[in-house]
C-alpha cells in the first residue's frame, strides 16, 4: 500500500482504498470498452430509480406539490396527514410533502456542491503530490493529516463560522473537511499510474512529458473520481444534517431537508410527521448513494478481476 | 405568615397568577422545611459572577446567592432587603443607604458600609471590565458614613438608579471574594449573603445549592422569614427542549423552565404536573428594531409598511400556539411603565402598507413577487446572530417573512449571523434590523438601550434622530416619577409612529414542576422565576 | 522485522506529527484571527459602556500585533500554558481536562461497542444465505444513514421517557452511558459491519479456507479464528477514520442527552469565539488523530505479518 494505512476511506459504504491500483495497469481504451456491464442487481436498480426520481423532483419541485414551501396557511399548522396535505402540515402551516419536495434541491445541491469541492481540490493536490516531487508530496501530505485532524464536524463548524451560514458556505465547510479522502485515493492513483508500464512506454516512444500526463495519466487517475464522489455525497448530506442540528445549517426558511429535521425535534411529542418524513429522506437517500456507489466500485475492481 | 400573602408564595406574581392560568397552593397546607429538588435549566451560564455575566439565565441562578440593597415590587416600587431603608438628596445626585444589622456573608465577613463600597468599586473600575458597570455610567463613587451608612453619589441625575441598584447585577459579594480575583467559575468562593450557598459546580452537568442557615434577610416580597424550606437543590443543564421536557415527566427532574408551546398541554391541568406562567414581557418585548438610517428603512413609508404589512395575532398565537400575546409597545405589557394607549393603536392595514409602498415609488415587481424600484428588490435584512436564537423566535420570523412577501411584496431576509458578523455591524453602524428583547431593568434604561445615542445599537450608528434620543435622554434624566413616566409614554408612542421598532410578541418564563413542589414564582425585576427562597415540598 | 526499524519508523512518525499539530493549531489562530469583527467587540456582546472594549483588549492582550500575540501563544504552549478562556474565564486547561473524562467514557463505549455489534453481525452472517445477508445489510445502510442526533432523539423517546429504562441525561452513573453511546455507536457499528462482511466473504472463498474445513474446524472455529483475522485488514482502516467521527459525533450526541463533555465545550467556544478553547481543543484532535494512526500502524503490522518486511 502507499497510502498511509490510516488515509480513511470517503465511504459511507465501502472502503475507498481498494479503488487505488486497480486501474493503474489498464489503459484508457481498455476502460471505456468495459464500462457497461449487462446485469444489474435489483438493488441497485431500485437504488439509481430512486436518485433519477430525486433529480426529477429536484429539477421540478412544483410539478409535484401546488403548495409553496415557504408561505403556510395560519389556519392549518400541525395538521396531521390527510389527503389535502399528504405528509401534513408544519407549525407554520406549510405543507411538508411541499417542503420534503423542494428539500431534495437543496439537499442534492449542497451534497453535489461539497462534493464538487472535496473533489476539485482534492483532485488537483492529489495529482499533485503523486508527481515526482518529494517536497510537494510532503507538503501536500502533511496538509491532507492538518485536514483530517479536525473531525469533521468540528473542521465544518469553524469554517461554518468563519464564512456564516448560508449554502454555499456550508457546501464550502463539508467540502474542506472532504479533502483529504479524495486527496490521498487520487494521490496513490496517480503514483501507481506514472509507474505503470503503458506510461513507460509512452515514455519510451518520446512522447512529451505533459502530453503523457494529459492522455495517459490523468484519465486514469479521474476515472476514479466519480466512484468516491457517489459514496461520498450521502456523507456530506449526514454532515450537514447535523450541521443544522447544531444551529449552523442553511438559512431558514430554507426547506433543506436537515434544517426540517432540527426544527421538528421540538414538536416531535406531538406531531411525528414535520420530522419523520425529511428524516426518512435523508435515510433513503444515503443508502441509495451508497448502494450505487458500493455497485459502481465493485464493477470499477470487478473490470480488472 | 400566609395568611399576608394571600396568593401563595411570591407577591410579586399574584397578578399575574390571577390573569394567567390560576395556580396556587392548597391553602390549608403549611410550608414544610426539608428535602431537596433538581431543577432542568436549558441555558448553563458561562459565568456565575453577577458583575460580570450578561446571560439572563445566570441572572435567576445567582439569585439564590446573591442578596441586592433593595428589592423591586412587581409594581415597580422598591422594598427594603439588605438596605432597611434610603434617601435621595434634593440635588438627586446622592442616595443614603442604611444597612440591616446582623447580615453575613456566606464565608462569615459581615457586611457593612465599606463591603457594599467594595462592590461598586469593583464594578466601576474600568479594568475590571465588569458588564454590570453600563448601570453605572452616571454614578460617580461610593462614601461610607458609618459602618452601617453608606453613601452611592452620582455625577448626573439617573431616573433608573434605584431600579440598578436593586438588579442582581449589583448584587452584593463578599470583599474577600472580590479580592479572590475572577470568579465566574462558581463554587463556594463566590460568596454572597443570599438563602442558599453555592455549594458545588460541574461543568457540563450541574450546580449543586445548600440551605444557607443563617439566612434571615429575605426581601420586602418574601413569602415568609428566616431560612429557606428546602435543605438545598441541584441545577442540571438539558439544552435540548425536548429532553427537559422527557426530563420532567418521566420524574427525573422536579421544575424544569422553557418549556416549549408544544410540550404545554402535557403540564396543563394534569393530575401530576403543574405549569406556571411567569409575567408577560416584565422587561421588553420581543422587537424587530429597524436601523432607520439605513436604506431603504431610511423611509418612514417603509417601515411603516413593515409595521402594518402583516397582522401579529395569528402568527404569534400559531407560532406559540397561544401561550403568549402579540405586542403593542417596545415596552412589555406587565411592566409597571408600558403605555396602555398603544393596545389597538396600530398595525394590520395591508392596503395602507401597499400604498406606502407605490408612493414611495417600490412600484416594480420581480420574478419571485417581490417589489422592485429602478430593478432593484424591495429587501431588508434581519440579521439574527446565532447565539442569540431560542424559544422559535426564528420560527416567528419565518412567518413575519412569509405574510411580509404574500401581503405586500416586501422581502424580509432573516439571515442567522455569526456572533462576529453581528460585533462588526453594530461597531460599523451598519446592521439593518436587530430582533431582540433587552435584559430587564428600568423602563428609561431599557429605551436607552435600544434607541438612545449611547445605547448599544446606537452607539455607532451616525446621525441617530435627535427627537427621539433627546426624549431617551431625558427619561433616563427625570428623577419625578411622573416627569419620567409622560417621557417613556412619549417614547414608546413616537416608536411605534415613526416605526424605529416592531413590537412582535411579549415573551413569559413558562415553568413547569411536578405536584408537591410549592411556592414556585417568578421575580418582578429580573422577569425571570424566582428564587428558591419560599419553595417547599408538600407531602411525601 | 529488526526492533529499530520499528523504532525509528515511530520515531519519524511523531516527528511529523508535531509539525502537523502545530500547522493546525496556527492555521485555527489565523483563522480565529481573520474572523469578521473585533474579538472584544464580539466579547462584548450586548454590553456597552466607554472604555469597556479597551479594557477586554488589554486583559487579554488583544491590543498588540497579530504576530505579538502568537509568538506569545507559541511560547506559553512550549511551557503547557494553554492561557485562560475569555467567555468562562478559567484556565483553558482546567475546562478541558475537566471534560475529557465524560467524553472519553462516551467515544471509549461508543467505539466498544461499535466493534462488538459489527463484528458479532459479520461473523454470524458473512456467507450465510441471502435472507440472513439482505436483512444484516439493510439493517446495516439503514444504521449507516440515519442523522445521529435523530437517532438519538428517537432512543430517547422510547427508552427514557416512556419506557424509562434509562434516565435522560447526565454523567453520573453508568446506565446514563447506555443511550448516548448506542446512538453513537450505531452508525459506526453500519459501516463497520459493511466493511467487516464483505472482507470476511471474500476470505470465505479462498483456498485455505476450504483446506482448514477439510482438516475438520468447526464452522465458529473458522470464522474467528481465521476468517476474521483476515478481514480485520480494511476494518481497522475504516477503525481510524471512525475515531474522528466518533470525536465529532460526541458534539452532536452530548448535546441531544445534555451531556458534560468536550463537545459540548467546543460548541460553546466555537459560538462564542473563545479562541483559547478552540486553539485547544483543535490541539488535542490533532494529537488524538495523531495517536490513532500510529497507533494503526502497529495493529497492521500485529495482525498483517507480510507488511514487516515493508
Amino acid at each position: 500500500m502507499t497510502a498511509s494505512p490510516h488515509s480513511a476511506p470517503a465511504a459511507v459504504a465501502l472502503s475507498t482504498e481498494g479503488l487505488v491500483g486497480t486501474v493503474a495497469s489498464v489503459p484508457t481504451s481498455v476502460l471505456r470498452a468495459t464500462r457497461f456491464r449487462p446485469r444489474h442487481p435489483p438493488r441497485f436498480i431500485l437504488a439509481a430509480g430512486f436518485l433519477a426520481m430525486l433529480a426529477l423532483v429536484a429539477l421540478g419541485p412544483g410539478l409535484f406539490t401546488r403548495y409553496d414551501p415557504l408561505t403556510g396557511d395560519f389556519s392549518e399548522t400541525l395538521k396531521g396527514p390527510s389527503w389535502v396535505h399528504p405528509f401534513g402540515t408544519d407549525r407554520l402551516g406549510r405543507d411538508v410533502l411541499a417542503r420534503t419536495l423542494y428539500g431534495t434541491r437543496y439537499s442534492l445541491l449542497i451534497g453535489l456542491a461539497g462534493m464538487a469541492v472535496s473533489a476539485a481540490a482534492g483532485v488537483l493536490l492529489g495529482v499533485l503530490a503523486g508527481l515526482r516531487n518529494r517536497l510537494l508530496d510532503e507538503a501536500v501530505s502533511r496538509l491532507f493529516d492538518v485536514l483530517s485532524s479536525f473531525p469533521g464536524v468540528l473542521l465544518a463548524m469553524l469554517v461554518v463560522t468563519f464564512l456564516g451560514q448560508g449554502m454555499a458556505n456550508i457546501a464550502i465547510a463539508v467540502g474542506i473537511a472532504g479533502i483529504p479522502k479524495f486527496g490521498r485515493v487520487v494521490r496513490a492513483q496517480t503514483q501507481l499510474v506514472r509507474d505503470a508500464d503503458y506510461v513507460t512506454h509512452a515514455a519510451i516512444y518520446g512522447l512529451g512529458r505533459s502530453r503523457i500526463f494529459l492522455r495517459h495519466v490523468l484519465p486514469n487517475v479521474l476515472v476514479a473520481v466519480p466512484v468516491i464522489a457517489t459514496i461520498y455525497i450521502g456523507n456530506t448530506i449526514l454532515v450537514v444534517s447535523g450541521l443544522s442540528f447544531l444551529g449552523l445549517g442553511p438559512q431558514p426558511p430554507t426547506p433543506e431537508w436537515g434544517v426540517m429535521l432540527a426544527e421538528s425535534r421540538d414538536v416531535l411529542r406531538v406531531a411525528w410527521w414535520p420530522g419523520v418524513f425529511p428524516g426518512l429522506a435523508i435515510t433513503l437517500t444515503v443508502i441509495a448513494f451508497s448502494i450505487v456507489g458500493g455497485v459502481l466500485q465493485k464493477r470499477f475492481e470487478g473490470r480488472i478481476a | 405568615m400566609r395568611k399576608i400573602v394571600p396568593c401563595g408564595a411570591v407577591l410579586t406574581t399574584c397578578a399575574v397568577w390571577l390573569a394567567g392560568p390560576a395556580y396556587a397552593a392548597p391553602p390549608d397546607l403549611a410550608p414544610k422545611t426539608g428535602g431537596t429538588t433538581t431543577w432542568g435549566v436549558a441555558t448553563e451560564p458561562s459565568c456565575f459572577d453577577p458583575h460580570r455575566s450578561s446571560q439572563q439565565a445566570a441572572f435567576f441562578v445567582a439569585r439564590n446567592y446573591i442578596d441586592s440593597l433593595v428589592a423591586k415590587r412587581a409594581d415597580g416600587s422598591f422594598a427594603p432587603w439588605l438596605a432597611t431603608q434610603w434617601s435621595l438628596a434634593p440635588d438627586g445626585l446622592t442616595y443614603t443607604f442604611t444597612l440591616r444589622d446582623g447580615v453575613t456573608f456566606h464565608d462569615g465577613t459581615p457586611l457593612d458600609a465599606e463591603a457594599v463600597k467594595a462592590n461598586f468599586d469593583f464594578v466601576k473600575k474600568p479594568e475590571n471590565a465588569a458588564n454590570a458597570a453600563a448601570l453605572l455610567d452616571r454614578y460617580a463613587r461610593a462614601e461610607v458614613v458609618a459602618p452601617n451608612v453608606v453613601r452611592l453619589i452620582l455625577a448626573r441625575p439617573d431616573s433608573s438608579f434605584l431600579e440598578s441598584v436593586s438588579n442582581v447585577k449589583l448584587g452584593i459579594l463578599s470583599p474577600k471574594a472580590l479580592a479572590k480575583g475572577d470568579l465566574c467559575g462558581g463554587g463556594p468562593a463566590l460568596a454572597g449573603t443570599g438563602p442558599f450557598v453555592f455549594a458545588e459546580y460541574v461543568r457540563g452537568q450541574s450546580a449543586r445549592f445548600v440551605r444557607n442557615k443563617a439566612y434571615a434577610w429575605p426581601p420586602g416580597y418574601a413569602a415568609h422569614a428566616g431560612p429557606a424550606y428546602l435543605d438545598g437543590f441541584t441545577i442540571r443543564f438539558l439544552p435540548e427542549a425536548a429532553v427537559r421536557a422527557g426530563a420532567l415527566a418521566s420524574g427525573q427532574v422536579d421544575v424544569i423552565e422553557g418549556v416549549q408551546p408544544t410540550d404545554a398541554p402535557l403540564f396543563t391541568d394534569q393530575p401530576d404536573f403543574t405549569l406556571l406562567k411567569g409575567p408577560l414581557g416584565a422587561g421588553t418585548a420581543f422587537t424587530l428594531n429597524v436601523n432607520y438610517t439605513r436604506a431603504p428603512a431610511d423611509d418612514v413609508r417603509v417601515r411603516r409598511a413593515l409595521r402594518d404589512g402583516f397582522d401579529p395575532e395569528p402568527i404569534v398565537g400559531q407560532a406559540y400556539l397561544g401561550t403568549v400575546p402579540r405586542a403593542w409597545s417596545i415596552i412589555g405589557p406587565d411592566n409597571p411603565a408600558f403605555n396602555r394607549a398603544l393596545v389597538g393603536a396600530w398595525g394590520r392595514d395591508v392596503a395602507g402598507a401597499n400604498r406606502l409602498l407605490d408612493v414611495a415609488g417600490w412600484t416594480g415587481r420581480d420574478a419571485a413577487g417581490f417589489r422592485t424600484r429602478d430593478g432593484k428588490r424591495l429587501t431588508i435584512e434581519v440579521g439574527y446572530p446565532q447565539p442569540y436564537v431560542r424559544d422559535n423566535r426564528e420560527v416567528l420570523i419565518q412567518g413575519i417573512q412569509a405574510a411580509l412577501r404574500k401581503n405586500i411584496g416586501l422581502d424580509l431576509n432573516l439571515r442567522i449571523i455569526t456572533a462576529g458578523e453581528y460585533a462588526k455591524g453594530n461597531a460599523t453602524g451598519t446592521w439593518s434590523i436587530y430582533p431582540n428583547t433587552d435584559n430587564p431593568s428600568d423602563a428609561a434604561r431599557e429605551l436607552w438601550d435600544m434607541l438612545g445615542t449611547k445605547g448599544f445599537l446606537y452607539t455607532n450608528v451616525p446621525n441617530p434622530d435627535p427627537e427621539i434620543t433627546g426624549l431617551v435622554d431625558e427619561a433616563l434624566a427625570a428623577t419625578d416619577p411622573a416627569r419620567k413616566r409622560a417621557f417613556t409614554d412619549r417614547i414608546q408612542v413616537l416608536g411605534i409612529e415613526k416605526a424605529y421598532i416592531v413590537p412582535l410578541f411579549a415573551p413569559s418564563w413558562f415553568l413547569a414542576a411536578r405536584k408537591g413542589v410549592e411556592g414556585l414564582g417568578f421575580e418582578a425585576g429580573l422577569d425571570s422565576p424566582a428564587n428558591a427562597y419560599d419553595v417547599w415540598l408538600a407531602g411525601e | 522485522m529488526p526492533a529499530r526499524h520499528l523504532t525509528l519508523r515511530i520515531l519519524s512518525r511523531l516527528g511529523t506529527s508535531l509539525v502537523v499539530a502545530w500547522a493546525s493549531v496556527t492555521a485555527a489562530f489565523v483563522a480565529l484571527h481573520a474572523l469578521p469583527g473585533r474579538i472584544e467587540d464580539i466579547l462584548a456582546g450586548d454590553v456597552d459602556f466607554p472604555g469597556l472594549r479597551e479594557a477586554i483588549a488589554a486583559e487579554w492582550g488583544l491590543d498588540r500585533s497579530l504576530p505579538a500575540q502568537y509568538a506569545d501563544f507559541l511560547l506559553r504552549l512550549a511551557h503547557g500554558d494553554f492561557g485562560t478562556s475569555y467567555v468562562l474565564r478559567r484556565p483553558v486547561i482546567e475546562v478541558v481536562g475537566s471534560q475529557l473524562r465524560p467524553t472519553v467514557e462516551l467515544a471509549f463505549a461508543a467505539g466498544l461497542l461499535a466493534v462488538l455489534l459489527a463484528g458479532g453481525l459479520a461473523l454470524a452472517t458473512a456467507g450465510r444465505g441471502r435472507l440472513a445477508h439482505g436483512l444484516a445489510s439493510s439493517l446495516e445502510l439503514v444504521a449507516a444513514s440515519t442523522p445521529v442526533f435523530w437517532l438519538g432523539i428517537l432512543l430517547l423517546m422510547a427508552f427514557s421517557f416512556s419506557l424509562r429504562w434509562f434516565p435522560v441525561a447526565g454523567a453520573k452513573s453508568w446506565n446514563a452511558l447506555v443511550l448516548p453511546a448506542i446512538a453513537l455507536a450505531l452508525p459506526t457499528a453500519g459501516l463497520l459491519a459493511q466493511v467487516l462482511r464483505e472482507a470476511m466473504e471474500k476470505t470465505l472463498d479462498q483456498p485455505f479456507v476450504t483446506t482448514v474445513r477439510a482438516r475438520g474446524v468447526g464452522e465458529t472455529a473458522i470464522r474467528i479464528r481465521h476468517v476474521l483475522r483476515h478481514a480485520l485488514l480494511p476494518a481497522v482502516t475504516l477503525g481510524g477514520w471512525l475515531i474522528g467521527g466518533l470525536l465529532g459525533g460526541a458534539v452532536i450526541t452530548e448535546k441531544v442527552f445534555g451531556r458534560p463533555g468536550l463537545g459540548t465545550v467546543t460548541l460553546g467556544a466555537v459560538l462564542t469565539h473563545d479562541v483559547p478553547v478552540v486553539l485547544a481543543v483543535v490541539l488535542l484532535a490533532a494529537l488524538i488523530h495523531v495517536a490513532a494512526s500510529t497507533l494503526l500502524d502497529i495493529l497492521y503490522l500485529l495482525i498483517d505479518p507480510r507488511l514487516r518486511t515493508t
